[in-house]
């Protein structure tokens, strides 16, 4: 369903990308692993042109383009179809919570006020947030604010979800409430991408998980596979390392 | 030091036929000043090439030079310059030297305030994070719809309190319009001053109106900034 | 249309650069008084008192909401008159020293702020790890403290500088003759011809002090948190 190609990104001199495909069927569940400054963030953005790489091409709604040579018509028909989940959630600070979740339906795809409120409502139910509509972004905690972030890619019905590190800026005691919602939606068989660093998510979620480093994809395949028997030296280090901080976590 | 009270009484009536000229001169400047000087600020920031570095010298020497200068500079100017154009050029027989002279104190003051509101607005567009922006494309707005929907209002909320700081500068240089025999405040009280020598009495009175409508323009902004901002404030728990 | 003399400028800017120092030694004279006041305003400030603390505030509010050119008329012919109250004739004063007490005046409120920014913005941590780590309060004012509030405030500072080399240019209307002065002081003799040329080479005049102003503090500036970050790197 969407299909990219040889993804080659540079920053000034430093190559990000080097080479990575990947390939998403309906319903998959990927998940991004591997080191930071591995790339996975700039594959994500990549994917849906907040980067454009130099390199490589993609293929997605009957669309199919060389990345360097898209057109405006071309990315803003991508965007259309996916939804993107920040880091930093990046909720419009001048809007309340539905007003975040209906604008790219009322504004960018003309839906009409009503049935975007509608809606809007619905996807914040399923966050979790039926009483916060008309709280403002500084007026919620940041486990709320990504919950508002989910409930705005997901408004559109989108093809694929793109969530990067979605945890990561949350407090420990908030990641939870994040996690389950993401959980709801793989199981009503979303299609999502997922750079994070929760290996407990990647264990018990991921149709498949692929593993990055320095650029390149360096091993992919089931969870059950890349955890109890991974192949690569450099993901056999990289998940000991890990692993071993979340059980050290646990204690 | 004994101050003539009675003149100072007459003084303040005279001088107040002046506030609408200089709330004239001041509104005017910035109904024309805020939307170029924003149409600067973002041209600023998206592009490139000639027409910014234009832009960048302009604002950089209306910046760095004193409003007096600019004022005698202009006024010593335009209007011999248009009269040579409009009569000279296109033999149109206008008299230019029949303009209300509150007209070149409109260009003047535009000139000045737009440069100095280009910078305020390229700031206040700065402080908008980039991941605004990025939110709103991969939402499927177009860059434009992202701008006025997303960046351009909280933009203008943290522009407001330097666009009270440049108003009220605004307000103060118009105090400079009696140059270009614009009968302002200034102009009618320095008349009054010099009939009977009562220099400090009349200055005294310019002093209390313009703190008088310097806090009328601070209470105005404070109500906006009130009204605009509900979003930035956070509730406790 | 009448003629434009290009080379008039520069004959304009060399006759008005001589008086230069007029211009620059009014600034100085200001920006001594001005930061003086302004000390002790921005303590007002910051320290408890409430009357101090209302007074302080009142008169910064005051002397931003008046025009330099109102407050310099009432120094001018009030401040004489003023002082002859107390037996004091002002009257035959050099033009120069009602510039600089209009400006110090004005310019005060604007260091308070100065002042009062650069000291808020400084964590009061920064102070005590560097007294737990053994320096005297004065090393730990002098060495930690300064330094970052020097940061922060020259900014601040250039900016009022360049604002109060613009207003002071309103000098000439008391009759003092710095570079603006000096420049009206020529259109009059030359019966108003050369005005455009003899504004040109005013224009320069300004524009160049700003930059070298903006230049001057910018280094100053970078070489002072590069001295930071270097401190701290090892």
């Amino acid at each position: 369903m969407l299909e990219v190609k040889d993804i080659h990104k540079k920053f000034g001199d430093h190559e990000i990308l080097k080479g990575v495909s990947l390939n998403v069927e309906k319903g998959d569940i990927i998940v991004i692993l591997g080191p930071s400054g591995s790339g996975k963030t700039t594959l994500l953005r990549s994917i849906n042109f907040l980067e454009r790489a130099e390199k490589g091409t993609i293929d997605f709604k009957g669309i199919h383009t060389e990345f360097r040579s898209a057109g405006k018509k071309q990315i803003h028909e991508i965007r259309q179809h996916t939804g993107f989940v920040f880091q930093n959630y990046n909720l419009y600070a001048n809007k309340t919570a539905l007003e975040n979740v209906t604008e790219g339906l009322t504004v960018a795809r003309r839906v009409p006020k009503e049935e975007a409120i509608r809606r809007g409502k619905e996807a914040l139910d399923k966050v979790g947030l039926s009483d916060r509509y008309d709280f403002y972004p500084s007026q919620l905690s940041g486990g709320q604010q990504q919950r508002v972030g989910i409930a705005r890619a997901i408004v559109t019905n989108p093809d694929v979800i793109l969530f990067d590190e979605p945890t990561s800026a949350l407090d420990p005691e908030l990641v939870g409430e994040v996690l389950n919602v993401m959980k709801t939606l793989a199981k009503e068989g979303a299609t999502m991408i997922v750079v994070t660093h929760e290996m407990s998510f990647a264990q018990s979620v991921a149709s498949r998980v692929v593993f990055m480093d320095q650029g390149v994809v360096v091993e992919e395949g089931s969870p059950h596979q890349m955890f109890s028997a991974p192949k690569d030296p450099r993901t056999m280090q990289f998940l000991k390392r890990v692993l071993r901080e979340d059980f050290d976590y646990n204690i | 030091m004994k101050l003539n009270t009675q003149f100072m009484g007459q003084t303040l009536i005279h001088a107040l036929a002046g506030v609408p000229v200089t709330l004239e001169i001041t509104i005017v400047t910035l109904l024309i000043s805020v939307p170029l000087a924003f149409l600067m600020a973002l041209a600023r920031i998206k592009g490139r090439g000639i027409g910014n570095r234009i832009i960048s010298v302009y604002v950089s020497m209306i910046r760095s030079t004193p409003v007096v200068l600019q004022i005698l500079f202009l006024y010593s100017l335009i209007p011999t310059l248009l009269n040579y154009l409009l009569n000279q050029v296109w033999h149109l027989d206008i008299n230019i030297f029949r303009v209300n002279p509150i007209v070149y104190a409109f260009v003047v003051f535009s000139l000045n305030t737009t440069a100095i509101l280009s910078e305020v607005f390229r700031s206040a567009l700065l402080t908008v994070g980039k991941g605004q922006m990025e939110a709103a494309l991969c939402a499927g707005l177009t860059s434009w719809q992202a701008y006025i929907r997303i960046v351009i209002p909280q933009a203008l909320v943290s522009a407001l309190p330097n666009l009270c700081n440049t108003s009220i500068n605004l307000l103060k240089s118009t105090s400079l319009a009696f140059m270009m025999t614009v009968k302002d405040i200034m102009a009618i009280t320095k008349v009054d001053a010099a009939f009977g020598y009562n220099y400090i009495e009349a200055y005294l009175v310019v002093f209390v109106i313009y703190i008088v409508l310097c806090t009328v323009v601070q209470l105005l902004f404070t109500f906006i900034e009130k009204n605009l901002s509900g979003y930035k404030k956070l509730v406790a728990g | 249309m009448r003629p434009f003399h290009p080379e008039f400028i520069l004959t304009a800017f060399v006759q008005i650069i001589p008086y230069l120092w007029v211009t620059i030694a009014t600034m100085i004279g200001t920006v001594v008084f001005g930061s003086l006041i302004g000390l002790i305003l921005a303590r007002a400030n910051i320290r408890r008192g409430f009357v101090s603390r209302v007074l302080a505030q009142a008169y910064i509010y005051i002397t931003r909401c008046i025009p330099s050119i109102v407050m310099l008329f009432i120094v001018y012919y009030g401040l004489p008159e003023l002082m002859l109250g107390f037996g004091i004739d002002l009257n035959n004063m050099n033009k120069g020293f009602f510039v600089i007490v209009t400006f110090s005046i004005l310019f005060s409120a604007n260091m308070a702020e100065v002042f009062r920014s650069a000291y808020e913005t400084i964590d009061k941590g920064q102070r005590e790890a560097a007294l737990c780590a053994g320096l005297s309060e004065w090393q730990a004012f002098y060495r930690i403290v300064l330094p970052q509030c020097i940061v922060v405030a020259l900014p601040n500072f250039t900016n009022a500088l360049v604002n109060l080399m613009k207003e002071g240019s309103l000098s000439y209307t008391i009759g003092l003759i710095d570079v603006m002065g000096k420049g009206q002081l020529m259109i009059g003799q030359n019966f108003g011809s050369y005005s455009l040329e003899t504004y040109l080479a005013l224009t320069v005049i300004y524009w160049g002090l700003t930059v070298i102003m903006e230049k001057g503090f910018g280094g100053l500036e970078e070489r002072i948190s590069k001295r930071k970050k270097l401190a701290a790197a090892s």
